[in-house]
C-alpha cells in the first residue's frame, strides 16, 4: 500500500536520513523502533510533506513526493504526530472538526464524533472547553481521533505513548490493537519497543538515519535484544 | 579604553578604509568635475549616510526594526539650531520663545555638545525601555516616539516652528565636514560591529535564549547600541541643521524613516558596507526618477510631470529587495569579503 | 447630560473604527505573522475605487457602498497573492518592511493617478445627522459606526466557531503546518483570512468616507498606526485584543481631549502614544496575551 524507496530526508542542509526503503501492505501493522534521533520522525515527515527529501514514496503504486501537504492528506495519510500538537486553543469538539475538515460526508462526520465521544467519555464531558485543559493521555487520544476522523487509508502514530503512564499507555495500545482488528493500515513509531513488537507485523530498525535490520516481528522474539541494541548494551 | 584591537576589527579597518576610500573619490570627483549645485546632494547624502550607519548599529546587530530616528535626528538638530543662532536673528525668527531660549546665543562647539548630550540623554532614557522590549514592542515604541516628537514639534510652535521654517541658523558645515564626518561613522560602526559588543548582539539576534546561556547580557548590549545609535542620528541632525541654514518639523517624520530604512535595507542591514552602499544606490536611484518626476524634456518625448514617482521606487525598491533578496546586497558579507560567498 | 453621552458615543465611535481596522490587522497577523501595515491603503483603495464608480456608473449610496466593500477585499486579497506570498515564512522583521513598502507604492500610486490633494467624495455624508432624541442631541453616524462595528464583531465570531474555514483559521494561529496535515489548504486560510481584514477595512472605509467627505492618498495610514497601537495594548494576534484595545485607544483619546486644556488640542496623540509606549513597558506583550515563553516547543 505505502511504499518508500531510497528515501533521503534533509533538515537544512544536513541529511537525517540515508537512502531507506520501507513497505507496508493494506491492513498490516509496521513498526520503526530505533534511538532518538535516528531519523524516525523525518521519515513520517517525508510520508507527510513537512520535510525536504529525496526518493519515492508511493502510496498504492502513486508517487506522492510532488504533492503538497494538504494533497497527501486528502490521498488517505493522516497522523498522529509527535508531541501531539492538539489545537489547545480550540475546543475538543473543534479539534475533532479539524480532523473531519476534508470530509464532504459532514452528518456521517457528526455521527461518528458522537460514536467517539461515546467511546471516551472525558472527551465528551469537556467538549465545549480548550482542548488544552487535558490531560496528556486524553489529548493523545484526541490526537488519535483527529487522525482517524479524516477517515484515513493509512495512520502514521509517532510516539502516541511518549510521556504517559502506563497505565494510559496500555489504553493507547488497545486502540491501536482495535484499529488493527478493523484492518487499518498503520505506521507506527515506538521507543516502547515490548509495547509496540505486541501489536506490529513487520519491524524496522532505524539506526543513523539507515535501516539495521527488518523482519515480521517473530524474527526478533519477545524483543529483548533489540531493547538492548537500541538501549546501546552489547553483550 | 585600550587600543588593542581583535582581529575581526583590525580586519575591519581595511574594510572601512575601502569604504572611505569610495566616499573620499565620490567628493574628489565632485571637486574636479562637479556642479556647484551637485555639492548639496552630496552633503545631503552623507548625512543620510550617517543615519543609516547609525541604525545598522542598533538595527542590523539587533536585528530590530525601529523607526524612531529621525525623531533624534529632528532633537539634535533643533537643540543645535536654537543654541547657534544668533541672539539678534532668533528674535526675527522665534519672537515667542519661552524661558528666553531667544535671548542667548552659544559658540558652535558648545551648541554641538548641548545637542549631543542631550539627544544622548534621551537616548539613554528610552533605550532604557527599549532593550527591555522585543519584536514587534521596540518596533511600536519606536514608531510612538517619533509620533510623540513630531507632535511635540508642531505643537509648540513658539519654539520649534512647526511646519513653517526655523531660519537663520549660521552656516557652520560644508562638504569637508561632513566627510569626514560620515568617513569617522563608517570606522565607528564597523569597529563596533566587530567589538565583543557587536558580536554579542548579533548572537542575540540569532538565538536570544542561546547567547544569554552563554552569559550575554542581552539588556545592556542592546542598550549600548542603542545609545551609540542615538549619538549617529543626532551628529546627522546637527550636521543637517548646520548646512541648510533652515530646518522644520516635516523632514523628521515618517517619509525620511523609510527613505533611510529603505537604503539600510537594500544594502543589507547586517553589514556596515551594506549600509554605506544601500545609501549611495538610492541616493543614485533617486536622484534619477527625481529628474524624471519634473517631466524632463527628452528630446523625442516630453514627460510628463509625475509626482509621486520617487515614492514609488522607494517603495518597489524595498518589497522587491524583501521579496528577492531578504538578506540585501551584501548580506552578512563586508567590503574586503565581497568576493567570498556569503555564509548567510 | 447632553455634553456626557455625546461624548461617550464619541469615544465609542472612535473605538469602535479602531476596532474595526486593528480586527483586519489582528485576524492577519494571527495566522501568518504579518504585521499588515498597507491595510490603511486598502481603505484608502476603498474610497479611491468608490470615486470611479460614482463617476462612472452610478451615484447611489448603497451600490457604493457594496462596491467599497467588494474593492476593499479584492485588493486585500490581490496584495496577499502578489506580495505577501512570497514573504510567508519569513521573519517578523521581513514581513514588516514588506508590508511598509507595498504601503508607500500604493500611497505613490494613488498620487500618481489621483492626486496629491483630497479629492471630494461626498455619497455617504448623509449617514451623518445631527439627531434629537428628547433633548439629547446627537450624531447619526456615531450610533451607525457603533452599531455596525458591534454586527460585524458578531458575524466575524459566528463565523470563526460555527464554520470549518472560520476553525481552521483559529487553529492555524496557533500551528499552521497541522492544520495543513489536517488537510486544508494553506492558501485558501490566507486568503481568508486577507478577505476578511478586507471586508473590515471596507467598513471602515465607508465611515471614514462619510465623515471626511473626501479620499487622500494617506487617509489611511493615521487610522492604521493607531490601529497598530490597539492591537499591541491589546496584545498582538488576539482578536478580543484587538477589540478592547481599540475601544481603549478611543476612550483614551476623547477622555485626552475632553481633559486637556484646548490649547493642548495638537497634543492628543502624543499623549495617547506615551500611554502606549507605558502599557508596553508595563506589559510587554500586552494585555490580553499571555506571557509568551522564549525558546523551542518541545
Amino acid at each position: 500500500m505505502l511504499q518508500i524507496e531510497s528515501l533521503k530526508v534533509f533538515h537544512g542542509l544536513i541529511e537525517a536520513v540515508h537512502g531507506i526503503d520501507i513497505k507496508i501492505s493494506k491492513g498490516q501493522c509496521v513498526c520503526l523502533l530505533g534511538p532518538n534521533g535516528a531519523g524516525k520522525t523525518s521519515t513520517l515527515s517525508s510520508i507527510t510533506g513537512t520535510a525536504r527529501a529525496t526518493g519515492s514514496v508511493r502510496l498504492d503504486g502513486n508517487d506522492i513526493m510532488a504533492l503538497s501537504i494538504e494533497e497527501r492528506c486528502k490521498r488517505g495519510i493522516a497522523i498522529s504526530p509527535e508531541g501531539r500538537r492538539i489545537f489547545s486553543n480550540l475546543s475538543i469538539q473543534d479539534n475533532m472538526i479539524m480532523g473531519g475538515a476534508i470530509r464532504r460526508d459532514k452528518t456521517r462526520l457528526a455521527q461518528e464524533i458522537e460514536e467517539w465521544i461515546s467511546h471516551f467519555p472525558v472527551l465528551g464531558e469537556r467538549r465545549n472547553q480548550p482542548a488544552g485543559t487535558l490531560s496528556g493521555g486524553e489529548q493523545q487520544m484526541l490526537a488519535i481521533v483527529r487522525a482517524l476522523l479524516s477517515k484515513p487509508r493509512i495512520l502514521l502514530l509517532d510516539e502516541p505513548s511518549l510521556g504517559l503512564a502506563p497505565q494510559i499507555t496500555a489504553r493507547v495500545f488497545e486502540i491501536i490493537r482495535d484499529l488493527k482488528k478493523q484492518e487499518m493500515t498503520i505506521l507506527l513509531v515506538e521507543q516502547n519497543v515490548a509495547a509496540a513488537m505486541e501489536v506490529s507485523d513487520y519491524v524496522y530498525v532505524l539506526n543513523n538515519g539507515a535501516i539495521s535490520s527488518h523482519g515480521d516481528v517473530g524474527k526478533f522474539g519477545d524483543g529483548s535484544d533489540l531493547m538492548d541494541e537500541l538501549m546501546g548494551v552489547h553483550r | 579604553m585600550t587600543l588593542r584591537l581583535n582581529i575581526n576589527q583590525r580586519k575591519g579597518l581595511v574594510g572601512s578604509t575601502l569604504l572611505s576610500l569610495l566616499i573620499l573619490a565620490i567628493v574628489g570627483a565632485y571637486y574636479l568635475w562637479g556642479e556647484s549645485y551637485q555639492a548639496r546632494i552630496l552633503y545631503a547624502t552623507f548625512v543620510n549616510l550617517l543615519v543609516v550607519v547609525g541604525l545598522q548599529v542598533f538595527m542590523g546587530n539587533a536585528k530590530i526594526t525601529s523607526f524612531s530616528h529621525s525623531a533624534f535626528m529632528g532633537i539634535a538638530a533643533y537643540v543645535a539650531a536654537i543654541c547657534v543662532t544668533p541672539a539678534a536673528m532668533k528674535a526675527i525668527s522665534l519672537p515667542d520663545a519661552p524661558w528666553g531660549l531667544n535671548a542667548f546665543e552659544l559658540s558652535p562647539l558648545v551648541s554641538v555638545l548641548l545637542a549631543l548630550s542631550i539627544t544622548g540623554i534621551l537616548g539613554l532614557l528610552t533605550g532604557l525601555f527599549m532593550a527591555r522590549l522585543t519584536g514587534v514592542g521596540v518596533t511600536i515604541v519606536s514608531i510612538a516616539i517619533l509620533v510623540i516628537v513630531h507632535s511635540i514639534f508642531l505643537h509648540r510652535t513658539d519654539i520649534f516652528k512647526g511646519n513653517q521654517a526655523f531660519f537663520g541658523i549660521p552656516k557652520i558645515f560644508d562638504l569637508p565636514h561632513i566627510t569626514i564626518l560620515a568617513i569617522a561613522a563608517i570606522f565607528i560602526a564597523r569597529l563596533f560591529r566587530e567589538s565583543a559588543f557587536g558580536l554579542q548582539l548579533r548572537a542575540c539576534a540569532d538565538d536570544e535564549i542561546g547567547a544569554r546561556a552563554m552569559g550575554v547580557d542581552v539588556y545592556r548590549t542592546r542598550l549600548i547600541a542603542w545609545v551609540i545609535g542615538t549619538l549617529f542620528f543626532a551628529t546627522a541632525g546637527i550636521a543637517y541643521a548646520f548646512f541648510l541654514g533652515t530646518i522644520s518639523a516635516r523632514p523628521f517624520y515618517f517619509n525620511f524613516v523609510f527613505l533611510t530604512v529603505a537604503m539600510l535595507i537594500l544594502g543589507g542591514l547586517r553589514s556596515v558596507s551594506g549600509a554605506v552602499i544601500g545609501t549611495l544606490l538610492i541616493t543614485i536611484g533617486l536622484e534619477v526618477v527625481r529628474w524624471l518626476e519634473t517631466g524632463p524634456d527628452l528630446g523625442i518625448i516630453k514627460m510628463p510631470q509625475m509626482l509621486g514617482l520617487s515614492g514609488l521606487l522607494l517603495g518597489v525598491v524595498i518589497v522587491a529587495v524583501m521579496t528577492f533578496l531578504p538578506n540585501g546586497i551584501m548580506g552578512n558579507r563586508e567590503i574586503e569579503e565581497i568576493f567570498k560567498k556569503d555564509p548567510g | 447630560m447632553d455634553y456626557v453621552i455625546q461624548q461617550v458615543l464619541n469615544a465609542l465611535s472612535f473605538g469602535a473604527e479602531y476596532a474595526l481596522i486593528a480586527l483586519g490587522l489582528a485576524i492577519v497577523f494571527s495566522i501568518m505573522g504579518l504585521v499588515n501595515f498597507a491595510h490603511g491603503e486598502v481603505i484608502a483603495f476603498g474610497g479611491y475605487s468608490m470615486i470611479v464608480v460614482a463617476t462612472l456608473l452610478t451615484g447611489n449610496p448603497w451600490v457604493l457602498m457594496i462596491m467599497v466593500l467588494a474593492a476593499c477585499v479584492l485588493i486585500a486579497t490581490v496584495l496577499e497573492r502578489v506580495a505577501f506570498r512570497t514573504v510567508r515564512g519569513a521573519d517578523l522583521t521581513t514581513g514588516l518592511l514588506t508590508a511598509f513598502g507595498v504601503s508607500i507604492i500604493l500611497q505613490n500610486l494613488f498620487l500618481l493617478l489621483g492626486s496629491p490633494r483630497p479629492m471630494a467624495a461626498t455619497q455617504f455624508i448623509f449617514l451623518d445627522k445631527t439627531l434629537t432624541i428628547g433633548a439629547i442631541r446627537v450624531s447619526s453616524l456615531q450610533i451607525y459606526e457603533t452599531v455596525a462595528t458591534v454586527v460585524a464583531i458578531i458575524i466575524l465570531l459566528t463565523f470563526l466557531r460555527r464554520t470549518t474555514l472560520g476553525i481552521a483559521m483559529r487553529a492555524a494561529a496557533l500551528d499552521f503546518e497541522m492544520v495543513r496535515l489536517c488537510g486544508i489548504r494553506a492558501n485558501r486560510v490566507i486568503a481568508g483570512a486577507f478577505a476578511m481584514s478586507g471586508l473590515l477595512a471596507g467598513l471602515a472605509c465607508i465611515f471614514i468616507m462619510a465623515r471626511r467627505g473626501s479620499v487622500s492618498p494617506h487617509m489611511g495610514f493615521d487610522p492604521v498606526l493607531t490601529a497598530f497601537v490597539a492591537c499591541v495594548i491589546g496584545g498582538f494576534g488576539s482578536l478580543p485584543g484587538a477589540v478592547l484595545g481599540g475601544f481603549l485607544l478611543g476612550i483614551c483619546e476623547v477622555a485626552v481631549q475632553v481633559l486637556l486644556p484646548q490649547s493642548y488640542g495638537g497634543l492628543a496623540q502624543a499623549v495617547v502614544f506615551a500611554l502606549v509606549a507605558l502599557i508596553l513597558i508595563w506589559r510587554p506583550d500586552g494585555i490580553l496575551s499571555p506571557a509568551q515563553e522564549k525558546g523551542d516547543k518541545i
